[in-house]
């Protein structure tokens, strides 16, 4: 009989307690006072130190109960149990079974399966294995269970991902899962093809003290290995006729042998538009480039595809090569709409507008739709088809600022240029970004400059860089004094330090003030080169215009209300971000997304999903008929198609140390501490102590009445 | 409660009820009247009256004490002188000691008092100079004899209280020096401590031609352990306890206990010093009578 915490044993010392309490209770209830203890103290002493028990019964009771209650702090356990005569000692086995897509090259998952079963045939009853099967990401499929069966089902059920290998995460948990374990020797079992793409140096990553790691190289077949590289996509518009679009897919060959007249297919939402081939020597790339197409309709899906390889798995036989997954690169072509602006200037006045309309004309990313009206139009509906408009010196009626407070709320963008006509009316006031006051005039002596900008912000952002844009050489003679509101930001300022340009965010749109012309009747700004982008940076960002990649990689997480907006779902507002998604996946399952809820009064949260499968995701709002929604393209990432492989002895090190096997490894029996859990002794003597004490009590009760 | 008398006619009270008498003077005149007027024995002791001689009239004498007779025989004026003209100093040295508050019905201090009260009256009724001393291990109260100090004495006996430890020897070789004049004293204590510690104290005193008189008091309890229970006990003095099972010592207790009253007794003997044991059970007037019976008796021997 050991115990795992011998030092409570000192309170056996308490089992002194009732002795005393037996023997001294007596005297405290009769003590006499005498007037001198000198003859007594004559007699002696021995006759006087005897003491009588008379309660037997209740004091050992008293004291078996104490002492059971002691061993059971003191933890009891037997030493060498069954469980414990394992030879070698029993291990925790982790198993890190690669699942990238690089692992169904061939028969290689097969063998990597086979592997990992042959690994755990030498385990014993005692053992306990987990499984974790990772790629970019790690996840347990089985948790410390001592039947190799059931791990070699969980190995045999599971399948190669889209996902690439990374080592780091897979290691990280299969420690935290060591660190846990109670038996005396750890091992990491890692099945891979030992990819050197997956292997980024961690000087943080060990493995707890103890542990070693095995390695199982699953050797990769040599053959052709073909993948292809991320498209190109070229926009083609000519006047009068609809967008089309180019693309140009490339094909990288990192197997041996050369690969002649592959064919290339590009496929439109499932159907072939057009094959190519391409020959490509080995370990070099080559490019083809399909006709232009004609994309009308908005969210069309699009593939390239290399051989007949379809759909995506294990590679079928009579493909170009044994790794299907990066022979096929999905994408989702949309039109580009253009970005309808509306330029409100004064009647009879065109040449106001002269420089703003010929530089909104320009712009290819996006393409702004300009529009030129007088204040009239902002009385009807001019306002619904636009997402940026530009009041170029008018005078705002009451109705019509009604309008564009709703408009700008709503998620448009509108810009205030400011002349001397200007007007905004004064009950409104408070709404825009800055009070308009007096004009300020410098014809006389040195006229104003911009300075002060705020580089950091989206408009002057690509001004930032040195030789990126000269603000200070335009000359401005006069301009409106500004008076900025609290909730606004001053973005650019006269040399003067008077705001020059301010922005406020209203809703889920935004308003700009510039505090002068966009003519040359106050300034010469439009004569600078930087008007130009200076002119297109305020529209992208008032339209709030984000171009949306064509396609993501497999991991990465897809903002689907940016997606949403850019789709032009502009007035859907706060409702539509709140609502519950439906997501349907490649694989064809479908499930609910729902954005999480944002604190009462607080700006709308983002819905992120994150792209786990290779193919197309299409999102839809919940309950809504109108529209496919938004569609994305996932791809797996084309770093694991590099099939290098390192040299396993520099993971061992790397994550080991010096490799040694811990204290544990030597050890022929269980730790304490587990023999101790598995016996459990504490807790049957702690039950018989409380039950000794309740007896305890019940004599007691009994012998003071008897004594009564 | 009354107490079977030795002596026919004499009543005898309880001193657990002359306790609850709180005026000590009529507690000691009751005693004293009452066992003068029971008994019809002199208590006078020490007596004045005998002849010593005649010496010649000097100026200044009282012509009432001229001898009329002689002047008639001789024609000359003689003064006549007796052996005791002047009265006797009567002190009690009364032990304080916590010890002394000890016992059931009535502590032994209780009973001191009582005593000495009773005494001090007595003497006072022979025109004795009476003084009292309270000590417990040094002097506490300090009544120099007097003619007229009785209330003073009374006064002083009802407020001594038993509180502080005891020690009789260094407070009785400091009274010594005080006790110039010959006189009685009384020394009313449990005597716990030494027989050679209580001697050397009294010594002095009865060296110095003190007649002195001990009255060893101690309750019942004290004199045949009566206790059963095994108890913790106190020492009321020190505080010290000890266990104690009564049935396995009280025989060795009675027998130290009474080899230290018979040692007492002796040496008293041997000092000619007068030596009684008092059990607080024992009433006052039966204590006084038993003493004035032995003064008489060792008087008429002296």
């Amino acid at each position: 009989m050991s115990f795992l915490t011998p030092l409570f044993l000192v309170a056996l010392g308490a089992l002194a307690v009732p002795v005393l309490i037996h023997l001294t209770q007596r005297e405290r209830k009769s003590v006499v006072q005498f007037p001198s203890l000198m003859f007594l103290r004559k007699i002696p002493y021995e006759s006087v130190q005897k003491r009588r028990i008379r309660d037997w019964v209740l004091l050992m009771l008293r004291l078996a109960a104490l002492g059971m209650i002691v061993a059971a702090f003191a933890r009891p356990f037997l030493r060498g149990s069954e469980l414990a005569a394992a030879p070698g000692g029993a291990r925790d086995i982790v198993v890190l079974l690669d699942r990238s897509y690089s692992m169904g090259y061939g028969d290689t998952w097969q063998r990597a399966q086979q592997a990992a079963v042959q690994a755990l045939s030498s385990t014993t009853p005692a053992d306990r294995i987990s499984l974790v099967l990772f790629a970019d990401g790690a996840e347990v499929a089985l948790r410390s269970t001592p039947d190799p069966s059931r791990a070699s089902a969980a190995i045999n059920a599971a399948s190669p991902g889209p996902g690439s290998t990374k080592y780091g995460p897979a290691l990280k948990l299969a420690g935290s899962l060591l660190a846990e374990s109670l038996l005396p020797r750890r091992e990491v079992i890692l099945v891979s093809d030992f990819q050197r793409g997956g292997w980024q140096p961690d000087d943080t990553l060990r493995l707890p003290g103890g542990a070693t790691l095995t390695n199982v190289v699953v050797e990769v077949a040599t053959g052709p290995n073909l993948a292809l590289t991320p498209v190109a996509l070229q926009r083609i518009r000519a006047a009068g006729q609809p967008e089309r679009v180019g693309v140009t897919a490339g094909v990288l060959n990192r197997g041996t042998t050369a690969a002649a007249s592959v064919p290339l297919r590009l496929e439109m939402d499932g159907r072939v538009v057009q094959t190519l081939t391409a020959s490509v020597e080995p370990g070099a790339s080559a490019t083809v480039t399909f006709a232009p197409l004609t994309i009308t309709a908005a969210n069309t899906r699009a593939s390239v595809r290399l051989g007949n390889d379809k759909p995506e798995g294990l590679s079928p036989p009579g493909s170009v090569d044994a790794l299907a997954r990066d022979n096929v690169f999905h994408f989702v072509i949309t039109p580009s709409a253009p970005v309808p602006v509306l330029v409100v200037g004064q009647d009879g006045r065109g040449d106001a507008s002269l420089y703003l309309s010929r530089a909104l004309a320009i712009g290819d990313a996006p393409h702004f739709d300009t529009s030129m009206q007088s204040p009239d139009a902002l009385a009807g509906d001019a306002l619904a088809r636009a997402r940026l408009i530009i009041l170029n010196d008018v005078v705002v009626s009451e109705a019509a600022a009604a309008k564009l407070v709703t408009f700008v709320e709503g998620g448009g963008g509108l810009l205030l240029a400011l002349g001397p006509r200007a007007s905004w009316p004064a009950a409104r006031a408070a709404w825009l970004p800055a009070g308009l006051a007096t004009t300020v005039d410098r014809t006389r002596g040195a006229a104003a400059k911009l300075s002060g900008m705020d580089y950091g912000h989206a408009v002057f952002e690509p001004f930032r860089g040195p030789r990126s844009g000269d603000f200070s050489s335009a000359r401005f003679y006069s301009y409106r004094a500004l008076t900025a509101s609290k909730d606004a930001t001053v973005l650019a300022r006269f040399d003067t330090g008077e705001p020059a340009l301010v922005e406020r965010v209203a809703g889920r749109g935004r308003a700009i003030v510039f505090a002068s012309t966009l003519d040359l009747s106050w300034n010469d700004l439009a004569l600078k080169p930087v008007f130009l982008p200076f002119i297109h940076q305020l529209g992208r960002h008032l339209s709030g215009f984000k171009e949306q990649p064509a396609w993501l990689t497999v991991g990465q997480v897809l903002d689907v209300t940016a997606a949403e907006i850019a789709a032009g779902a502009t007035t859907a507002g706060t409702a539509s971000s709140q609502t519950a998604r439906t997501v349907l996946a490649p694989s064809g399952q479908r499930r609910e997304l729902t954005p999480p809820a944002a604190p009462p009064g607080a700006a709308p949260t983002s819905t992120a999903l994150e792209l786990g499968e290779q193919g197309f995701y299409e999102i839809r709002v919940a309950g809504r008929d109108a529209g496919p929604g938004i569609v994305a393209a996932a791809n797996v990432n084309l770093a694991e198609s590099n099939l290098e492989r390192m040299d396993p002895k520099e993971l061992v090190v790397a994550i080991s140390g010096d490799g040694s096997s811990g204290p544990g490894g030597g050890q022929d029996v269980l730790p304490d501490e587990a023999q101790e859990l598995a016996q459990r002794f504490w807790w049957y003597l702690l039950f018989a102590g409380i039950l000794l004490l309740i007896a305890e009590t019940v004599l007691a009760q009994r012998l003071s009445r008897a004594a009564r | 409660m009354a107490v079977t008398s030795p002596i026919p006619g004499a009543r005898f009270v309880d001193p657990a009820v002359l306790a609850r008498v709180g005026n000590l003077e009529l507690v000691a005149k009751s005693v004293v009247d009452g066992l003068i007027n029971g008994t019809h024995r002199s208590p006078f002791f020490g007596a004045s009256v005998d002849f010593a001689e005649h010496r010649g009239y000097v100026s200044g004498d009282d012509i009432r004490r001229v001898d009329w007779r002689v002047y008639a025989r001789t024609d000359k004026y003689y003064i006549k002188e007796f052996e005791a003209d002047s009265n006797a100093n009567f002190s009690v040295l009364l032990d304080v000691s916590k010890s002394m508050s000890f016992g059931e019905k009535i502590s032994k201090l209780d009973y001191g008092k009582t005593l000495a009260g009773c005494l001090t009256y007595m003497a006072n009724q022979q025109r004795d100079r009476v003084g009292l001393i309270t000590f417990d291990h040094d002097i506490v109260n300090h009544v120099p004899p007097s003619a007229k100090h009785l209330e003073v004495v009374l006064h002083t006996l009802d407020r001594a209280t038993a509180t502080r430890p005891g020690q009789i020897g260094p407070p009785l070789r400091k009274l010594a020096e005080h006790f110039g004049r010959r006189g009685i004293i009384v020394v009313i204590s449990d005597f716990y401590a030494e027989p050679d510690e209580i001697f050397e104290g009294l010594g002095p005193l009865r060296f110095r031609g003190n007649d002195v008189v001990m009255f060893h008091v101690l309750d019942p309890r004290e004199i045949d352990f009566g206790f059963v229970e095994p108890s913790s006990f106190e020492d009321l003095e020190s505080g010290d306890q000890i266990p104690i099972i009564p049935d396995k010592l009280a025989e060795q207790y009675r027998k130290l206990i009474t080899e230290h009253t018979e040692t007492l007794a002796k040496r008293a003997a041997e000092q000619q010093m007068d030596y009684m044991l008092l059990n607080t059970e024992m009433p006052i007037d039966f204590a006084l009578f038993r003493f004035l019976s032995m003064r008489e008796r060792l008087a008429s021997r002296r």
